[in-house]
């Protein structure tokens, strides 16, 4: 209970003299969403059970039958808490009580007044905030200006000023390298890099470290990365076959255009259009991979139209939350039942993404089967493909001879090959007997098969083609987006069934955005460029709360995917659009802003936890500090590699295969062949490892990485006894222990030295006394009980008794909560 | 330790973030659940969710591939007396099938069974030839003989009967359930996943994520052989004492460091690491059979060591009795379009043949022990079988969406009866037809949870596992 108390007051300011603007925040961050989940479905302006609309504050104080439903400050004469505190004969909602804190929730804002806060009604869709053009609000005032080191801080600080809470003192230097250096690059500082630093006193150190860190190669994997979570890349085409496919070069693309900090408004419209922009470079095809991440379905028997219906739709529902932050998909099947999108605008979008030369309509299986990846780009030089062309020819050629052969074979059947059963000769002579056409290509396979085994020309020739094969050259391609010269038709399809046509749209945007401007194409090109246009004022907002969520671990919009009415309001409009229009007035340059938010006081917080402002703010949206958090599945392996030294820091180029636990593969319908690398991709980042969208690897996928299904723009943070067992007991991780053993010891002979670097090589930081003991405890027993296993000792793969003792320290410290954690 | 610290621990975060009216589903700086709960354990009270639970756990039987109602439980007179018939084409118009092509090149013809039928037990149920196992234990068991879907190709129709959209990467059944009431396992997930047959069931990992909801909900499938876990087992050299000593001095650093910086996700985690750590002892308990009697292992037709049906059947009773809440069995191929290797004879009786026994066992087995009241045990598969035939190598049957057989028991369910009734020749339902969303809701209902009312706000929607449908089949409640 007097937690409760504390964060209503931390929302409402209670003492005299609050500001309106708490009172509105209390009312849509936790009024608007109890009405409108349990509430408004039967109290609406249209239904008004009991004639009674819970809609707007008028509606609440005019009332249904009862009289009012609300009567401000009067908690007592409120029929509506009557009826939700279950205490007269009127209970609501019907189908069970609410939460005590929702109820509790509704009585402070019937106290304080029932402010109102922003109509939701779709009638006024202007209203929403975040459909309101970007400003570029004033730094607002604070008191304590010596703590503030950018615009950042000023907004931050007020808000705390207001609540009366002190920021957090500066981390110490140590946790701030390791922070900074996970957060822009994803690896480890080293100890040399964290010493240099501490040792740093001039008062630009930490500019400048930043300065090193966005300018290293590693940056564009990092926050590549985060970018390929938006975009749902994987290295398989997913559904059930889940078959290979090739993009990876669209993945080095991300990393490129970030490494280069390609403005971002470019990096969305090559994304989206490249393919349409005048005289398009190799580059800017390789972009547009952004919206061929799409799943493929291999299975045999399908519909093909109604998988390229998929793909468009996923192309729709990713635009709409990785730039607009909106759930368009909600509006396939019907108008969307909170926001202002209607079916038709979802299908305008479609239309858009309707035209691309892909899969799709009534092909039969065996044309659909041959063009599954298309369209693709190869990217070889001219005279790799002239030989491949070549080869290609010539395999033809053979392969026309196999099949005369075939007809031959045919020609002189009699019923009999030596050395066949009885049961497949009969088999071989019906299908023999049967006309070509009329055959399955089962019946066709089972017939070539028999030849291939018991006739030996037809098994040379077959020999032969294999042969000419090999000269094939290996042509790295990638798949890309390509119009067809006439688009296709859209239409509106009937709740959302593709087979069921409706009325025909054409690409335009959603009514409730800016318009496009007139000289933009009615294409993909037009769509791109209005994404980023001056006044859409969701794309610098969407991407600049994205970016701040990985600082910080949420963004100032917690629902970072929806920007609509069921989401949350911002925790700090203002910061959010200071942020949003310097992202745009700077170019859309996204170093500029990483170095705005890195350099910030706020950022450089301790994320040490803080009785006193949990009270008021148990969520830390308030930031009186920083947000300690794991690290996400591939940095946590990129963190064991920098520890053990073993990483291999080679960006970029076809995924790898990293060891991955036996059985691993065993659940999917295709058994998968996965060879572990032995050389130097052995020990590639995370972010290289294949990725099979039905059976992810499982060190990835403990960890939560998202399954690339769909578009993820925030990762979920488990923390499970799988996750304890793979970094226990996982192959790899022991192959990082014993690397990290031998670098402690190589470093010095001294016990005391080596555990030190330890520490520093995987924490940036000397241990403390208690926990150097506990170490050298540790160390004792294991070098005991190794020393009288000998057994034991050589399954451990180390060197002594004390190697394995050394092993088994280099395990714990890779196992700790904050190796794994960014503190 | 940090004063802080100690008050937050003996608070779980998530009363704090109820306290605080933060909605759990929207945080997401933190990991979700603590202590108690790390594979969702959270047993809720004998009231259950929503309402008393008949079932408190499930023991799901997929039959992967999708096994035919006709040779299986549907005997057809009319469709015997037709077989060889063109359907009429009326009754194809607007409907659309895999392998289109095979049934626009030529009009397809009816096919009649080879199979024998008989009524079984004293409810009187059809059961043919292939299954004399299940055939005994009808009296237990409730048909839903006109279940209909959506999906007609193997992998959107399995992740549509697991998470109730065609589209992957939403929550699996087991997932909603363990988020919605947890588990009572200790040292084991809630949800277990094994699988049998020649081959893992199509799209893999989708049919049991846990989508956007936590990942400890999960389901985790289990493995053949020693270990039932990915990475139960310590690295060589590194057992016994040895891991405990590791896994010792992990836990205290972690709580020194706690000390220092008071964050509770450190408690979660060392809580995480002591479960680990009790798993890697409780699994190979787990699957030693040894402590099974002879006669319990004949009754399966179980071999210790087998990758099989048979022993991931008594696996599953195993895994209930230990608290587990969702099992899932997968169990493949059973997708006979005639084609080598998928035939209506010989390839569906060896497939009959490795998976009736142990369904009959696990049905004597759990009543034996008192547990099929408490227990729901589901057979079925993703479809059916069209009553047409579709010829390859030889004739065998397409997929069909619009009617086909699973069966229920235990679990709150009424034995000995069928629901549901398709036409003459088994093309559509004329009574009693359930959609799979009626099935879903069906077994939510039974463990206490209200199907509209278990949901998931997930990009500005109210998510769950029957979508926008879903009906409770009344006629199939005790």
């Amino acid at each position: 209970m007097i937690l409760r108390s504390a964060c209503l007051a931390a929302f409402m300011a209670l003492p005299a003299g609050a500001a309106q603007g708490d009172e509105v925040r209390f009312f849509e961050e936790r009024v608007r969403p109890v009405l409108a989940n349990n509430c408004q479905a039967c109290h609406n302006d249209s239904v008004r059970s009991g004639g009674l609309s819970l809609v707007s504050r008028e509606s609440i104080l005019q009332g249904g039958s009862r009289g009012p439903a609300v009567v401000p400050g009067n908690t007592a004469d409120s029929v509506l808490l009557r009826a939700v505190a279950r205490e007269g004969a009127l209970k609501m909602p019907p189908g069970g009580p609410l939460e005590p804190a929702d109820i509790e929730a509704l009585r402070a804002w019937v106290l304080a007044g029932a402010e109102w806060g922003q109509p939701a009604d779709p009638a006024e869709p202007a209203k929403l905030w975040s459909l309101q053009p970007v400003t570029h609000p004033e730094l607002p005032r604070i008191e304590q200006s010596g703590w503030a080191r950018n615009g950042v801080d000023h907004f931050v600080l007020a808000r705390l000023e207001n609540e009366g809470l002190e920021p957090s003192s500066h981390a110490d230097r140590r946790t701030l390298i390791r922070r900074v250096t996970l957060d822009l690059t994803g690896l480890l500082p080293s100890p040399k890099d964290v010493q240099e630093f501490v040792e740093d006193s001039s008062p630009s150190a930490y500019s400048r470290l930043v300065d090193r860190l966005l300018e290293s190669a590693h940056y564009g994997e990092r926050w590549g990365r985060h970018w390929l979570d938006i975009a749902r890349y994987a290295d398989t085409n997913g559904y059930s076959i889940d078959g290979p496919r090739s993009i990876w070069p669209y993945r080095d693309w991300v990393i490129r255009a970030l490494n280069e900090n390609m403005p971002f408004d470019r990096f969305v419209v090559e994304q989206v259009a490249g393919d349409l922009l005048p005289n398009p470079t190799r580059d800017q095809l390789v972009a547009t991979g952004f919206h061929r991440n799409t799943m493929v379905n291999q299975e045999g028997g399908i519909d093909f139209e109604q998988y390229r219906v998929e793909a468009v739709v996923d192309r729709v529902r990713t635009t709409g939350a990785a730039f607009l932050g909106l759930t368009l998909e909600c509006a396939r099947c019907h108008d969307h039942k909170f926001d202002p999108i209607s079916q038709r605008d979802f299908y305008q979008i479609f239309a858009f993404f309707n035209n691309v030369d892909e899969l799709g309509g009534n092909l039969g299986e065996t044309e659909g089967r041959s063009r599954m990846m298309e369209p693709i780009l190869e990217l070889a030089p001219p005279q790799m493909l002239a030989e491949r062309d070549r080869v290609t020819k010539q395999v033809r050629q053979l392969e026309r001879e196999l099949a005369q052969l075939g007809r031959d074979l045919e020609a002189s059947w009699d019923g009999n090959l030596p050395g066949v059963d009885k049961e497949a000769l009969r088999r071989a002579d019906v299908i023999v007997h049967t006309a070509r056409e009329e055959r399955s290509s089962v019946q066709q396979a089972v017939l070539e098969r028999l030849f291939t085994e018991h006739v030996s020309a037809y098994k040379a020739k077959q020999d032969e083609i294999k042969e000419a094969r090999k000269a094939l050259p290996d042509i790295t391609w990638t798949m890309v987006m390509r119009d067809l010269p006439e688009p296709r038709e859209s239409y509106l399809h009937v709740q959302g069934d593709f087979t069921r046509r409706g009325d025909p749209v054409s690409p335009d945007t959603p009514t409730v955005l800016p318009g496009m401007a007139p000289d933009l194409p009615r294409n993909r090109l037009g769509l791109a460029r209005w994404l980023v246009s001056a006044d859409n004022p969701l794309t610098p907002r969407v991407t600049m709360n994205r970016v701040w969520q990985r600082y910080f671990g949420m963004g100032l919009v917690e629902t970072e995917n929806d920007f609509g009415s069921q989401g949350n309001q911002p925790s700090h409009p203002e910061l959010l659009d200071w942020l949003a229009s310097e992202f745009v007035a700077s170019g859309w340059d996204f170093k500029h802003m990483h170095r705005q938010i890195v350099n910030s006081a706020t950022y450089r917080q301790s994320s040490n936890y803080r009785a006193d402002a949990a009270e008021v703010d148990p969520g830390n949206r308030l930031l009186a500090r920083q947000n300690r958090f794991r690290l996400e599945a591939e940095i946590i392996r990129d963190a064991a590699l920098s520890a053990s030294g073993l990483l291999t820091p080679v960006i970029g180029g076809p995924s790898v295969y990293p060891p991955q636990p036996e059985g691993a593969g065993q659940f999917t319908q295709v058994d998968r062949n996965w060879t572990a690398d032995t050389g130097p991709d052995r020990y590639r980042r995370g972010m290289y490892t294949y990725f099979i969208r039905s059976a992810a690897h499982p060190g990835l996928i403990l960890f939560d990485a998202p399954i690339a299904q769909e578009t993820v723009t925030r990762r979920n943070r488990s923390n499970t006894p799988l996750q304890a067992l793979t970094l226990l007991n996982d192959a790899s991780q022991t192959e990082f222990a014993l690397a990290l053993a031998r670098r402690v010891r190589e470093h010095s002979p001294n016990r005391e030295e080596r555990i030190r670097h330890a520490f520093e090589v995987c924490l940036s930081r000397p241990p403390s006394e208690a926990e150097s003991e506990r170490l050298e405890i540790l160390l004792g027993r294991m070098a005991d009980s190794f020393a009288s296993d000998p057994g034991a000792l050589e399954r451990s793969g180390a060197d002594s008794a004390h190697g394995a003792a050394w092993t088994s320290a280099a395990r714990v410290m890779l196992n700790l909560d904050e190796f794994v954690t960014r503190q | 330790m940090h004063p802080n610290g100690k008050r937050l621990i003996r608070r779980t975060r998530r009363q704090l973030f109820q306290d605080c009216g933060i909605g759990i589903g929207k945080v997401g700086l933190t990991s979700l659940f603590v202590g108690d709960s790390l594979f969702g354990q959270r047993p809720e009270s004998a009231g259950g969710m929503h309402h008393r639970p008949r079932a408190k756990s499930v023991i799901y039987l997929f039959m992967a591939g999708a096994p035919s109602q006709f040779e299986l439980f549907e005997p057809k007179p009319e469709l015997q007396k037709l077989s060889g018939k063109e359907l009429p084409p009326s009754m194809l118009e607007g409907k659309r099938f895999a392998f289109m092509e095979s049934f626009t090149k030529d009009p397809p013809k009816l096919l009649g069974t080879r199979r024998k039928f008989a009524q079984h037990g004293e409810s009187g149920q059809w059961v043919s030839e292939c299954l004399p196992h299940t055939a005994q234990v009808v009296d237990d068991l409730t048909f839903l003989r006109a279940v209909h879907t959506e999906n007609f190709n193997h992998a959107p129709a399995k992740i549509f009967m697991n998470t109730g959209t065609p589209f992957f990467g939403r929550p699996s059944m087991g997932a909603w359930v363990s988020y919605g009431i947890g588990s009572e396992a200790k040292d084991l997930p809630g949800f277990v996943v094994l699988q049998s047959g020649p081959r893992g069931p199509r799209g893999g990992a989708m049919n049991w994520t846990s989508g956007f909801l936590p990942t400890a909900h999960q389901g985790v499938p289990f493995l053949g052989g020693g270990a039932p876990i990915l990475n139960m087992t310590s690295p060589g050299g590194f057992e016994g004492e040895r891991q405990s000593a590791t896994v010792d001095a992990i836990v205290e650093l972690n709580r020194l460091n706690m000390e220092a910086v008071g964050d509770p996700e450190i408690e979660t985690r060392v809580a995480a690491y002591e479960m680990a750590h009790r798993m890697q002892t409780s699994g190979p308990e787990l699957i030693d059979f040894s402590t099974e009697t002879q006669a319990t292992l004949d009754l399966y037709g179980a071999k210790p060591g087998e990758r099989s049906f048979a022993n991931n059947c008594l696996l599953a009773r195993r895994l209930v009795e230990r608290g587990v809440r969702f099992v899932q069995l997968y169990h493949s191929s059973w997708d006979h379009h005639g084609g080598p290797g998928e035939s209506l004879d010989k390839d569906l009786d060896e497939v009959c043949l490795t998976a009736d026994q142990a369904c009959k066992a696990l049905i004597i087995d759990l009543k034996q022990r008192g547990l099929l009241d408490e227990t729901l045990v589901v057979w079925g598969g993703e479809f059916g079988r069209t009553p047409m035939g579709e010829v390859r190598d030889t004739v065998g049957r397409n997929h069909h969406i619009d009617a086909y057989t699973m069966w229920f028991a235990g679990g709150g369910t009424k034995p000995g009866q069928s629901i549901g009734e398709t036409d003459e020749v088994g093309f559509q339902p004329v009574k009693d037809a359930v959609h799979v969303h009626d099935v879903q809701a069906t077994i939510l209902h039974l463990l206490g949870i209200d199907h509209e009312r278990l949901t998931f706000r997930y990009r500005g929607r109210d998510f769950r596992l029957t979508d926008v449908g879903g009906k409770v089949i009344a006629p199939l409640l005790v």
